[in-house]
């Protein structure tokens, strides 16, 4: 198998996009991740594509034979990955076993989804639709739902508290006001949200332990890398290439109720222990980490389980700023998907590219990690039951 | 009463139970099972009140929780409480079989959790 490694990386701004198409925020993802590639006037050999809702939103299928048609990449060999909010780390996965095979040499991956030219309503559906169609959809469960039902328990369980999760919030969404890309650009008042009387018509129950600001937004984004085996990417590119050190992929049972221990993320500790094995590193060795904060407590949740923390300290770790910018961990420097937000299709590869460019020291040094040379991302399916890790590590000069 | 349309299965070769369905076991692989059917009343084992539903539903929450029945097959219901009332993990609910919501005007049953009071 050959050495991996991310040459050129794009992004959107995330957020409301409605003058642009599905395809408009593929295509334009795409092209600045081959530009930073050096790739602008070049065609690829492979391109996946990462979309969950294409053909229930946009009423749009085959989406990666349309990209390479417009983007000019043809006859490049292309594909859409649909799994779930972990279909862009899926499909960065496919690429990467074809680069690491020798089937291909270089792959563009490219995540997008447009949610909002549906109502709330509609997108809350969509999203639904991925919980079991017998046992659980029929009930109304929707995501925040479930995560409502899993935060109870780690609540009960892990003494888990609402300062915790604020604690989250706060984190987040003021390093969303740090990053152009982001969807939510706002910074949360503690007292507005949590301790004033008008806190309950600011931030009210939408699934209960969670309040509105425990929850991602639903957004139109897209993101893109490009990726070819280690030694051509000297070659090809003047920036430091980023290693794909190590990756994983875990699942876990499709209903929350059949799981033995349902606060036990099996698939995220599997994930992880995967792609600590497969780069020779252990938790203490990462500087910086995006993980899938879709509702502030699985940014706790995930850090436990990947080993960051011990159980039942992922929550008592953000109150006294160890996953700040600073900290002993920092992680979601992007906002996380709290306030980047969360096209579901796009996001592990948004999570790719922020760390690429943590990597690359490229951020300002608001949300830059001195000197950071490896980073983690999580991207979770499902509610826990398709997960996926990976590890990059800055290749040196 | 409707009777509750609800078959979990067992494993015959390692006694595991499932509730849905699954052609092998998850513990053992094995391939045969016996229908159970949930007896008993239901534990409370989580629950949520979500106030932002999906597209099908037009009222103003829904609450929803996972139980267990007396024995054990696990599963997900509707609560038929209002927004007010006091739950607790580990209460003791009445299991029934009702409408949880309307597909193309006609009503779809499902499992209703009502609190013992």
């Amino acid at each position: 198998m050959r050495d991996v490694a991310i040459i050129g990386v794009g992004m959107i701004p995330f957020g409301r996009r409605d003058e642009d198409t599905l395809m408009d925020l593929l295509a334009w993802a795409s092209l600045k991740a081959l530009d930073d590639a050096g790739l602008g006037d070049k065609s690829v050999d492979a391109v996946y594509v990462a979309n969950m809702g294409g053909g229930m939103i946009q009423r749009q299928t085959a989406i990666a034979s349309s990209l390479v048609d417009r983007l000019s990449l043809l006859p490049a060999a292309a594909e859409t990955i649909e799994n779930g909010p972990a279909s862009g780390a899926s499909a960065l996965k496919n690429g990467l076993l074809a680069v690491a095979s020798g089937y291909y040499d270089t792959v563009l991956v490219v995540g997008g989804e447009k949610m909002r030219e549906v109502t709330g309503w509609r997108a809350t559906d969509f999203v639904a639709t991925m919980t079991h169609p017998q046992a659980e959809y029929p009930y109304g469960i929707t995501l925040p739902g479930m995560a409502g039902m899993f935060t109870r328990l780690y609540m009960e369980k892990y003494g888990v508290t609402r300062e915790m999760l604020l604690a989250i919030s706060l984190k987040n969404q003021e390093m969303g006001t740090l990053n152009p890309y982001a969807h939510v650009e706002m910074a949360l008042d503690r007292a507005g949200i949590f301790d004033s009387r008008d806190a309950i018509v600011n931030n009210p129950t939408s699934a209960d332990p969670l309040h509105l600001y425990d929850l991602c937004p639903v957004s139109d984004g897209a993101a893109a890398v490009v990726i070819c085996p280690l030694d051509m990417a000297k070659k090809l590119t003047s920036k430091p290439p980023v290693l794909i050190a190590g990756f994983g992929q875990a699942t876990d049972t499709h209903t929350l109720q059949e799981r033995e221990d349902p606060t036990d993320l099996k698939a995220v500790t599997l994930a992880a222990q995967q792609a600590f094995e497969r780069a020779k590193m252990k938790p203490s060795d990462i500087h910086v980490a995006e993980l899938h904060d879709a509702f502030t407590i699985l940014e706790i949740a995930e850090s436990e389980h990947i080993g960051f923390f011990p159980k039942g300290q992922g929550g008592k770790a953000a109150v006294e700023g160890k996953t700040r910018l600073g900290g002993q961990l920092p992680i979601n420097l992007s906002g996380g998907l709290k306030a980047r937000g969360h096209p579901v299709g796009a996001t592990g590869v948004a999570q790719v590219v922020d760390i690429v460019w943590q990597l690359r020291h490229e951020l300002p040094k608001t949300r830059q990690v001195k000197n950071a040379q490896n980073g983690l991302t999580i991207n979770f399916g499902g509610f826990g039951n398709n997960v996926l890790c990976f590890i990059l590590r800055r290749v040196q000069d | 009463m409707k009777k509750i349309a609800i078959t979990a299965y067992k494993c015959k070769q390692c006694g595991k139970l499932h509730y849905p369905f699954h052609d092998r076991c998850l513990q053992c692989k094995g391939r045969e099972f016996d229908k159970v059917e949930p007896q008993g009343n239901v534990k409370l084992l989580t629950f949520t009140r979500i106030y932002n539903l999906p597209w099908g539903f037009d009222q103003r929450y829904l609450i929803i929780g996972v139980g267990e029945f007396e024995n054990g097959v696990r599963a997900m219901g509707q609560i038929g409480v209002d927004e007010a009332t006091p739950l607790q993990v580990g209460m003791t609910m009445i299991p029934s079989w009702e409408p949880v919501r309307v597909q193309n005007g006609e009503n779809v049953f499902g499992l209703k959790l009502t609190p013992i009071t």
